[in-house]
């Protein structure tokens, strides 16, 4: 188990840089997953971390030590694929019992036994990769990646190719064995919900750079700027430049960002005609159009009351909203309030 | 016959019927008819006389204390024999081991260097037999213009004459040298095709470039070099351009395909003794079918053949 530090991280291939200035540490036995779209520099990261690529400057630190030089295989880390990578040629015993090679270990065997009962594979330690589910090889991947006990747990993707009920045991799954063994692990996915449900905090990277850093909720309710805002939620955040004929907030606002799920219908409140309606199972999104432009609505009911053409009124708490600057940088503690005027 | 059956068929046999003529005019005709004259006597003037096993008899006589009941005759036994050193040791040094070797040198080299370095053994591919095969006359040339004399002169030492004192060992070189840049292509493609999550799996996992080497990449080459050897063992056991280029019909170097070219189409050197020729021929279309078979149920190959390979993940 190691704390891990990233200090000024940069990554920069022939035509363009990966990664620009990454600075985050990680404690010791922390759960960090690092979030962001394809092509954002997560990947990367993971990359550098486990010694696959040299960075172009920074430093990477195990436990205040200066790792940039350590090979791969003297930087005792784990890593799960999407792909899993298992080797195809050995059972899934020896694929288990592959880094133990490596290793002075007296107890290899015992140990193998002990992560296949970990990730609940014992009884398929004489297959092959091919002869297990998808599911199945994530499991072995991952006793593979912790039976060398390793200092760092590195997940690239792990669930991507699962199909969707798996992907929820899994998660759970992964979080009790990361909590088990208490080791420091960095999970790198483009799933804000793999990402929320799983990490301890979620780091959010965009074209190379920290957008944020924080708790689930802190990306949810306080994001730091609107590519964080558009990234997490699901249906996404509602960003409109604002009206000041119908809004009053600070001068230096450029966009309001209104979660769907703030809007509610209400006695008093701006008009709004809905546009379209989407069943969701447990909800309905509707997009209404408003005063304010068309928004993007959650109506809290698996019934859809309303149907398109259909005319209610909507409000919201001014503390629900979020304001950002012409950077793209969240004013903190401050507010809109809808006007008199939006409501005629 | 429905007419959707009618139509079926002869879409199969439109589909099937060109490859099948090639088969039957390329292969089996031919066989048929080197199987009719091996045992025939015909020779120059192209016609049969009689049908006969005389041919067999220039090969082998009876011995009733052999083992089998027959002995083999001495150019025949040296042809046998010289086939099988031939083959064995051009497979094994060179067109497997030598285009492995190739192979995971020049894939584990930079990209651009890794690529001059294949290109430039697949040179005399590219070149005419006989241009390849006169660059070696010139190589093994035995007085001092020749490549090798120039190169042991400089190191101060004598000069050789490799077609006279170590023909099989010349022509081993001059068929390795051609013949290993088949292995090496298939063999880098196989690499190439590993997975690279493989590889940093493996790093991650502890492993070294040796070990990398012997436990990612060997097993992931199994199958490309079962095909490899059964399909260069059998192109050794008839290919006989090179040897006659370079040695022509030299008795030293005298394999079997060798014996049945110089018995039958080879000009002015003892040619036109077509029976005898397709006799010999015969022996070695036997020997050719034996040896896939062994080799094929040895390599395991219908496990190559019958099940798809690739695992999808």
């Amino acid at each position: 188990m190691a704390e891990v530090e990233l200090r000024n991280l940069r990554k920069d291939w022939d035509t363009a840089t990966a990664v620009d200035d990454v600075s985050i540490k990680i404690e010791n036995g922390e759960f960090l997953a690092i979030l962001g779209p394809s092509g954002c520099g997560k990947s990367t990261t993971l990359f550098m971390l486990a010694g696959v690529y040299l960075p172009t400057s920074g430093d990477i630190m195990f436990d205040g030590a200066r790792v940039n030089d350590v090979e791969a295989r003297l930087r005792n880390v784990g890593i799960v694929f999407q792909s899993y990578a298992l080797y195809p040629n050995m059972s899934v015993l020896q694929n288990i019992l592959f880094p133990t090679r490596f290793q002075k270990t007296d107890d290899a065997q015992a140990r193998a036994h002990e992560m296949a009962e970990l990730v609940q594979i014992t009884d398929l330690l004489g297959r092959r990769p091919s002869e297990l589910s998808g599911g199945q090889q994530q499991r072995v991947a991952l006793a593979r990646a912790l039976i060398k006990r390793p200092n760092l747990l590195l997940l690239d993707e792990p669930l991507s190719n699962l199909d969707a009920t798996l992907r929820l045991s899994m998660r759970a799954e992964i979080r009790r064995i990361t909590r088990e063994l208490g080791v420091t692990t960095i999970l790198v996915t483009h799933d804000q919900l793999e990402a929320t449900t799983m990490a301890d905090r979620v780091m959010c990277m965009n074209k190379g750079r920290i957008e944020q850093v924080g708790s689930a909720a802190d990306l949810y309710l306080r994001p730091d700027t609107l590519f964080v805002a558009g990234f997490i939620g699901s249906p996404p955040i509602n960003l409109i430049p604002p009206d000041r004929d119908v809004l009053s907030l600070p001068d230096r606002c450029h966009t309001l960002g209104l979660r769907p799920e703030a809007l509610r219908v209400s006695e008093v409140g701006m008009p709004a005609t809905v546009l379209s309606v989407e069943p969701m199972g447990r909800e309905a999104m509707m997009t209404v159009d408003t005063p304010l432009g068309d928004l993007r609505f959650i109506e809290a009911t698996a019934q859809p009351k309303y149907r398109p053409r259909d005319l209610l009124r909507l409000t919201f708490d001014n503390a629900d909203t979020i304001l950002f600057d012409a950077k793209g940088q969240r004013i903190p503690e401050a507010h809109a309030t809808l006007k008199e005027t939006a409501y005629a | 016959m429905t007419p959707s059956n009618t139509r079926q068929a002869t879409n199969a046999l439109l589909f099937l019927g060109p490859a099948c003529l090639f088969l039957v005019c390329l292969l089996l005709i031919p066989i048929i008819v080197d199987l009719v004259v091996a045992f025939t006597d015909m020779s120059q003037t192209v016609r049969v006389g009689e049908f006969t096993t005389d041919q067999f008899g220039k090969l082998v006589k009876a011995n009733p204390e052999a083992l089998l009941g027959f002995e083999l005759r001495g150019s025949f036994y040296r042809a046998l024999s010289l086939s099988a050193v031939y083959v064995v040791c051009t497979l094994a040094i060179f067109n497997v081991t030598f285009a492995l070797i190739l192979a995971l040198t020049t894939t584990a080299l930079p990209d651009w260097l890794g690529g001059l370095y294949r290109a430039i053994w697949l040179m005399p591919r590219m070149a005419p037999s006989v241009v390849y095969g006169l660059l070696w006359l010139w190589v093994v040339d035995p007085t001092d213009r020749g490549l090798l004399n120039q190169i042991l002169l400089a190191f101060g030492l004598d000069p050789i004459n490799m077609k006279l004192d170590a023909p099989v060992t010349l022509i081993v070189f001059a068929n390795g040298f051609i013949g290993a840049s088949l292995g090496m292509l298939i063999l880098t493609s196989s690499i190439r095709s590993i997975p690279q999550h493989l590889f940093y799996a493996a790093r991650a996992d502890g492993a070294g470039s040796l070990s990398i080497t012997r436990h990612i990449v060997l097993p992931a080459l199994r199958w490309p070099l079962s095909y490899i050897t059964v399909f260069q063992s059998l192109s050794l056991l008839v290919s006989f351009e090179y040897i006659f280029l370079i040695m022509g019909p030299a008795r030293s170097t005298m394999t079997m395909s060798m014996l049945a070219y110089t018995k039958t189409l080879a000009p002015g050197i003892g040619s036109g003794q077509y029976a005898y020729g397709a006799a010999i021929t015969l022996i070695l279309i036997g020997i050719g079918m034996v040896s896939a078979l062994l080799l094929y149920r040895l390599t395991n190959m219908k496990r190559l053949l019958t099940r798809p390979r690739i695992e999808v993940q």
